[in-house]
């Protein structure tokens, strides 16, 4: 139980250290990681299935007990976003097999993936608002060195940028975390709740909204979200894949867990907001698609799109908004993680991830678009994909309040997402390729196919049964909050 | 069979069709017109319980959460629409397995084809709005599809595109109506929402919920001012269009006023607008029509005013005029459909569809000409054909309306006009094609098409003859069933063809009458159109919104976003300055906090000014003098030291001393390899703008501060002063909370200094620089790497600093010190060493890889925390004892101190390993002296 609790931070840690031990030994190496994504796959699932029968897994470190050491808590929440992180672990180490744009192999790349896969598993696990610090702090020096160790100039700026802008986001965070424990005396979740409750209105707005924004530009909100479409194009596919599902969404559930659990109800001025940055982050973020023909810049910007819908379901101040919050973030991240995948297959079959340099795929691989289309329309939120059981949730809370602006604008943006979508396909698959001399090269992409099928059998399998994933979705929010 | 299989079987249709093409030509068009056979065998078994007025019914629990189930129902009016979608489409599976090449993909075709089919089933047969939308939207898809058919061409894709866009938007539109909708009557289920008309049209969000739902309507039924997607959709083969859009998938939107019309119908604002529409686009699609060159085009628009005549009948609100909309969808369905197939043998056969060149066919194919010709006769009007029955029951529809008082002449004078059009495009379609002189220079020589591929065309016009004749006998029981499906009880009406001398005939005969003067007139009617109208569509429109977005979007972003890192600071900073000051406003919250703060003494002053100046300091010196602006740094950074000893925090202010110290070294290193070169001036106003973001900022964080300062409130650390000693073993708080009440939390800040050392080497791995020759101010460097002095004394310094580093590290627990401090004293210590003799003298004698210093530490630490695993104690649980060591007497051993030990061993190599790599950055270059960081040449 006990060693159940930490596998999230520590089985990948592990693995790290063991990866880098064996960094001459490329074989063995990836046997390791292999091995230790396996292992935190295993231990996700026990931590779920504990979550659900409401047993959920807990430690305070040092065998202090809470409010005055650190404890691990992971609830329903927590332990579906654990396993999500174990699976797109996975999907990414599957595809790195493969020869779609993994760039080169560093020795190391896997210790600092396994890294990160730590930092996010520790986000998701802790509920102590310091130590969430350090998780974002174990996440951004992965994510650093994973941008660095390319070693391309743009891949540098890219680090230069996302470190100088992440630093920034980070120390706002210390002094947020900093003007919390000044003003309540505690760093303990449960403790900071009932100190909350407490807080005069006023002082609780002032310290929440930094502790918010910190969070904001970690997820990637408007107008906090620059650092993301400046880097993330430059990194490998399988790495981009994971940054894009996973590292925002570290700062949507901590957004959640704040506003949606811990601090619940905040003030309402916050709720109010987070709302509006809510829909101009939906609609800036596909706009800013709209006009790039870069696979990887268009589907970058449909991040910060996204964040804007499932930031909605938390500003939306209900039990069902945060369910629809949990549901969008766990569809999200299956289903934008592959995208990202899918395109380094086009790259490589195409030769780009410029659409105006590449086409021709629908005559010869007819199931490569199937493929592409699941997670596409799924994003677009077209049914019965898991995007619109996603999307349903968000606008039935959204109209049920009477928020009609931002229902409206989750409308338009899904119009505006279908462009996008429409965009990759008509270029990538029914345009005839460019160059007449294209043809199909010989790839090693099984491990490839391997990892998006299976990501978009996920994406099919809670579209057609949602049913588990939303009673589930709905169990975890009815806790959160609830103090 | 249960109804659930009318559905399922098209789609294993759907799933074998691919399967089995590449068995025989024809492998796939069997095991698709076998589906869609035995799913029309299904719905007519049900068709006794059907005519007996059941609804059948079958529900599934699917997604109880949010009260979606798989509900299906089959009631007269989704009966009617199931035989249409289902006869219709065998008889196009049996054209298409003829009209498409052979060598094409048709396994493709066919799935999509089925899989439309069977979504547009669902659409007609579901039982709950949701699920109902989950189909609709699939029709979108499928069409999609399938009008990009052939992607190599661009019409293709353009249209396909089009389509999507605009029917999907529908889509959405019609999922937040429906959602309203669901909201209102509390339930998604079919059978509530068609029971709450009255309660939905009283409701203040009737308007709302009817104009979003109409949205999916028009924009599916291709209703102006969205119709321009349908005309686009024409490239796709002809039996998708003759399928998808004529027969079926844009009578979906006209479906659902039909479904809704218990529950929406009958309000002003309904008349108004469905109505409304309705008549805008049957005669703007039927003037349009008349224009068209292209064969194909000429029936999309007249399909497009077909569609607005039904939209306009069931805009009437009356339960007539419904029927008579249900009545002239199924007829527009059959007369339309074999009009689309006729046009395609012309096409086929004639290898143009251009009615300018294709002329005089009759002499070629006489026998599919007789055909067209009667299809389009029915199109026109004329009697003892299908389309005549209905368009009289327009025309008596349009008489007696009393909601427009005086202009009520208007409408059937309208509806006169759009009679008269659609006889002079049919005429066009009959005269043009198969008269009309002789073929302009055609790709082939035309003659009748095989045989197989004109029955389903015979078929057809066989129908459109007998309901015209035999109307009671035929689509009578059908029209019944259909119209107490969509109304509960069907009104009386008369399928009669001959109801004596009256008003409609009159209008009738007066449009098969104009409508031959117009045609006649054609020439100077086309010459006119061109000349008076301007050429606009609403294709183009689409576009120039579309670039103009765009263009917005553009401008936008390149205004947020021009990829300069200053401008995203800028954003940062003031975004979470503004909101940060927000809540103060908001609230009225007030700094102060009320307690009282300690008096200001002449120390305090004078450091805080210091500080002040210094950062000032830093930033003048920035741009031009590095070096000064990091002693100024230093500076600060040594004033807080000093704060910290002033507040009695002997510990923080070790720490921030020996971090300035070890960070001032890595700086300068990196100082001497940055660039001399001219920096750009910045503009005043950037200097002015940044200036007064970053006194905001910093006057902002004081303010805060401040604010926290002021007030009252209880900590958790009392808990710390209080249970150090007796449950953590030590005196010193600060040293127990690190290693132990949040050990945790050093335990992951010690893996962000591996993972960053890590990093490090990674990045700087294969990078080499030139070393610079020259300093600042150009001064050069001095020859003298290594002096020898700072050598001599350097050396004995180090077993003395590691010493001191030692006693820290054992004394942490108790007394200021602890693992970090120890740390970067023996850093510093090694550092020295390499800056006094030179990395290579320094790497000879230091025998420990940086790595496994590192390595050694975090296992240490990790592994004082699992084993309190192992005594099921949770994670990094600490354990103390006192021994008794000779000589020194009683010593307290804490767990907690091998865990400092694991943070010293990686503090050390951290620090250790950056040095190193920087260092090594330029001495690839010379291999010959002993190279050291600060080495210049």
């Amino acid at each position: 139980m006990s060693a159940l609790v930490i596998s999230p931070v520590l089985v990948p840690l592990a693995t790290a250290v063991l990866t880098t031990l064996a960094g001459r030994r490329p074989g063995i190496q990836q046997v390791l990681s292999f091995a230790g994504i396996a292992a935190f796959l295993a231990c996700a699932l026990a931590l779920v299935a504990l979550a659900a029968a409401d047993r959920p897994a807990e430690a305070a470190f040092g065998g202090w007990a809470a409010p005055f050491g650190i404890q691990f808590l992971i609830d329903r929440t927590g332990a579906v976003l654990v396993l999500v992180t174990a699976l797109m672990g996975t999907a990414s180490l599957v595809f790195l097999a493969s020869d779609a744009d993994t760039g080169p192999r560093h020795p190391l790349l896997l210790p600092l993936v396994h890294g990160l896969l730590a930092g996010v598993g520790g986000a998701f696990a802790t509920a102590d608002l310091f130590n969430l610090y350090v998780w974002f702090e174990v996440m951004l020096i992965c994510a650093l060195g994973l941008f660095a160790i390319g070693g391309r100039l743009d891949q540098l700026d890219a680090t230069f940028k996302y470190l100088a802008l992440n630093l920034l986001g980070t120390l706002l965070l210390l002094i947020a975390v900093g003007a919390v424990y000044a003003v309540t005396g505690h760093l303990n979740f449960g403790a900071l709740a009932q100190a909350s409750e407490a807080l005069p209105p006023g002082l609780a707005t002032l310290v929440l909204a930094a502790l918010i924004l910190a969070f904001l530009i970690k997820a990637g909100a408007f107008p906090l979200f620059a650092w993301l479409p400046a880097s993330y194009h430059t990194l490998p596919a399988p790495v981009l894949a994971l940054f894009a599902g996973l590292l925002t969404k570290v700062g949507v559930y901590a957004v959640l867990r704040t506003l949606g659990d811990v601090f619940a109800p905040a003030p309402e001025l916050l709720y109010e907001a987070l709302g509006w940055i809510a829909a101009a982050t939906m609609l800036v973020g596909v706009l800013g698609a709209a006009y790039h023909w870069d696979m990887r810049r268009i589907l970058a910007f449909h991040i910060v799109s996204q964040i804007g819908y499932i930031l909605l379901g938390v500003a939306l101040m209900s039990e069902a908004g945060n369910a629809a919050t949990l549901f969008y973030t766990v569809h999200h991240i299956v289903v934008k993680a592959n995208l990202f995948l899918i395109a380094a297959i086009l790259w490589r079959l195409a030769g780009s991830y410029d659409l105006r340099q590449i086409g021709g795929l629908y005559a010869l691989r007819p199931w490569l678009g199937v493929l592409f289309l699941i997670p596409a329309l799924s994003l677009v939120g077209v049914p019965p994909l898991s995007g619109f059981w996603a999307k349903l949730l968000i606008l039935e809370e959204a109209i049920a309040q009477g928020r009609v602006a931002w229902t409206v604008v989750a409308l338009l943006v899904s119009v505006l997402t279908l462009y996008s979508m429409v965009k990759i396909w008509m270029e990538g698959f029914w345009s005839p390729h460019p160059d007449p001399q294209w043809r199909l090269p010989r790839a090693r992409l099984w491990p490839a196919y391997a990892a998006t099928l299976g990501l978009a059998a996920v994406t099919l399998w809670i579209g057609l049964n949602p049913q588990p994933l939303l009673t589930y979705a709905q169990a975890a929010a009815s806790t959160l909050g609830a103090h | 069979m249960s109804i659930g299989w009318i559905i399922l079987l098209p789609l294993c249709g759907a799933l074998a069709a691919p399967l089995v093409a590449g068995r025989t030509r024809a492998a796939s068009a069997w095991a698709a017109a076998a589906a869609t056979a035995t799913a029309l065998a299904v719905a007519l078994s049900h068709a006794p319980a059907v005519f007996a007025g059941e609804t059948v019914q079958l529900l599934y629990p699917w997604i109880p959460a949010i009260g979606l189930d798989l509900a299906l129902r089959l009631d007269g009016l989704a009966f009617v629409f199931v035989l249409l979608v289902l006869a219709i489409g065998l008889l196009v599976i049996l054209y298409a397995s003829y009209y498409l090449p052979a060598e094409d993909p048709k396994g493709r075709f066919f799935a999509l084809l089925l899989l439309f089919q069977t979504a547009m089933l669902g659409i007609v047969m579901a039982d709950n709005l949701l699920m109902l939308l989950v189909f609709w939207e699939l029709t979108s898809l499928t069409s999609f599809l399938l009008v990009g058919y052939d992607p190599s061409k661009q019409a293709a894709r353009r249209g396909a595109r089009i389509a999507l866009v605009i029917t999907g938007a529908g889509g959405l539109a019609l999922l937040a109506g429906l959602l309203l909708l669901g909201h209102v009557v509390g339930s998604y289920r079919l059978s509530d929402v068609l029971a709450a008309g009255d309660l939905v049209r009283g409701h203040d969000l009737y308007v709302p919920i009817l104009v979003l739902i109409l949205l999916g309507v028009f924009t599916k039924s291709a209703q102006f001012p969205f119709h321009f997607w349908l005309p686009g959709a024409m490239a796709a083969p002809t039996p998708v269009s003759a399928y998808l859009h004529s027969a079926t998938m844009v009578k979906a939107g006209v479906f659902l006023l039909a479904r809704f019309h218990p529950t929406l119908a009958g309000t002003e604002v309904w008349f108004y607008l469905v109505g409304g529409v309705g008549l805008t686009t049957l005669l703007f699609g039927a003037y349009t029509a008349l224009f068209k060159h292209d064969l194909k085009g000429l029936l999309a628009y007249s399909t497009i005013s077909h569609l607005g005549l039904i939209t306009f009948l069931f805009g009437l609100g009356t339960p007539l005029g419904a029927v008579a909309g249900l009545f002239h969808i199924i007829n527009h369905a059959i007369f339309k459909g074999s009009l689309f197939m006729a046009a395609g043998i012309i096409d086929h056969e004639t290898g143009t569809r251009d009615m300018r060149r294709i002329n005089g066919l009759w002499k070629y194919m006489p026998y599919t000409a007789t055909l067209a010709m009667v299809a389009a006769s029915a199109m026109a009007g004329v009697p003892l054909l299908n389309g005549f029955l209905s368009k009289e029951m327009f025309f008596d529809q349009t008489l007696d309306l009393d909601l427009l008082g005086g202009v009520a002449w208007l409408l059937p004078a309208a509806a006169t006009l759009a009679g008269t059009f659609a006889v002079a495009y049919s005429l066009r379609f009959i005269h043009d094609v198969f008269f009309n002189g002789e073929p302009v220079d055609l790709p082939r020589t035309p003659h009748e098409p095989p045989r197989w591929m004109r029955i389903p065309v015979e078929i057809l016009v066989a129908l459109c003859l007998l309901v015209g004749i035999l109307p009671q006998q035929t689509v009578g029981p059908f029209l019944e069933i259909g119209a107490s499906g969509m109304l509960g009880s069907p009104p009386s009406f008369d399928l009669a063809i001959w109801h004596g001398f009256n008003a409609p005939l009159v209008m009738s005969l007066i449009a098969l009458g104009a409508g031959v003067l117009v045609y006649s007139s054609r020439h100077w009617l086309f010459a006119t159109h061109d000349r008076l109208l301007p050429r606009t569509s609403g294709e183009a429109a689409f576009e120039r919104i579309a670039a103009l977005l765009l263009h917005v979007s553009h401008r936008i972003m390149a205004w947020i976003d021009n990829r300069s890192l200053q401008r995203y600071a800028v954003w940062l900073v003031l975004v979470v300055l503004v909101l940060t000051a927000a809540p103060l406003v908001r609230h009225g919250l007030t700094l102060d906090g009320g307690l009282a703060g300690e008096p200001v003494d002449g120390v305090s002053l004078v450091a805080a000014l210091l500080v002040a100046a210094a950062a000032v300091a830093t930033v003048v010196a920035a741009r031009r003098q590095r070096l000064l602006a990091l002693i100024m740094t230093s500076i600060v950074g040594l004033v807080v030291s000093l704060t910290f000893i002033h507040f009695s925090a002997p510990d923080l202010a070790l720490t921030q001393l020996s971090v300035e110290v070890v960070t001032t070294i890595l700086l300068l290193l990196v100082l001497y390899l940055l660039p001399l070169g001219e920096i750009r001036p910045t503009p005043r106003w950037r200097q002015i703008r940044d200036l007064v973001l970053a006194s905001a900022a910093g006057l902002g964080t004081a303010a805060l501060a401040y604010a926290m300062m002021t007030r009252g409130y209880e900590p958790i650390s009392r808990y710390f002063l209080e249970f150090a000693k007796p449950h953590g073993g030590g005196t010193n708080v600060v040293n127990v909370i690190l290693v132990d009440f949040r050990g945790f939390d050093t335990w992951g800040e010690i893996t962000v200094l591996g993972i960053a050392a890590t990093g490090i080497y990674a990045m700087l791995r294969g990078l080499r620089l030139k070393a610079p020759t020259r300093g600042i101010g150009g001064r050069p460097w001095s020859a003298d790497a290594h002096p020898l002095i700072l050598a001599m004394i350097s050396r004995p310094l180090l077993p003395l600093a590691l010493l001191v580093s030692v006693y820290i590290l054992l004394r942490g627990h108790n007394s200021p010190g602890g693992g970090f401090i120890a740390g970067l004293v023996a850093g510093t210590a090694l550092i020295l060493q390499q800056l006094a003799s030179g990395q290579q003298w320094t790497g000879e004698r230091m025998r420990l890889g940086y790595f496994t210093l590192i390595g050694v530490g975090l296992a240490v630490a990790t592994g004082t925390g699992l084993a309190a695993l192992i005594f099921e104690r949770p994670f990094l649980t600490s354990a103390y004892t006192y021994l008794s060591l000779p000589l020194v007497g009683k010593v307290e051993v804490a767990s907690a101190m091998a865990f400092d030990l694991g943070v010293f061993l990686v503090v050390v190599g951290t620090v250790m390993l950056i040095l190193e790599n920087l260092g090594r950055l330029t001495s690839g270059r010379t291999q010959t002296a002993p190279v050291s960081p600060g080495e210049e040449r």
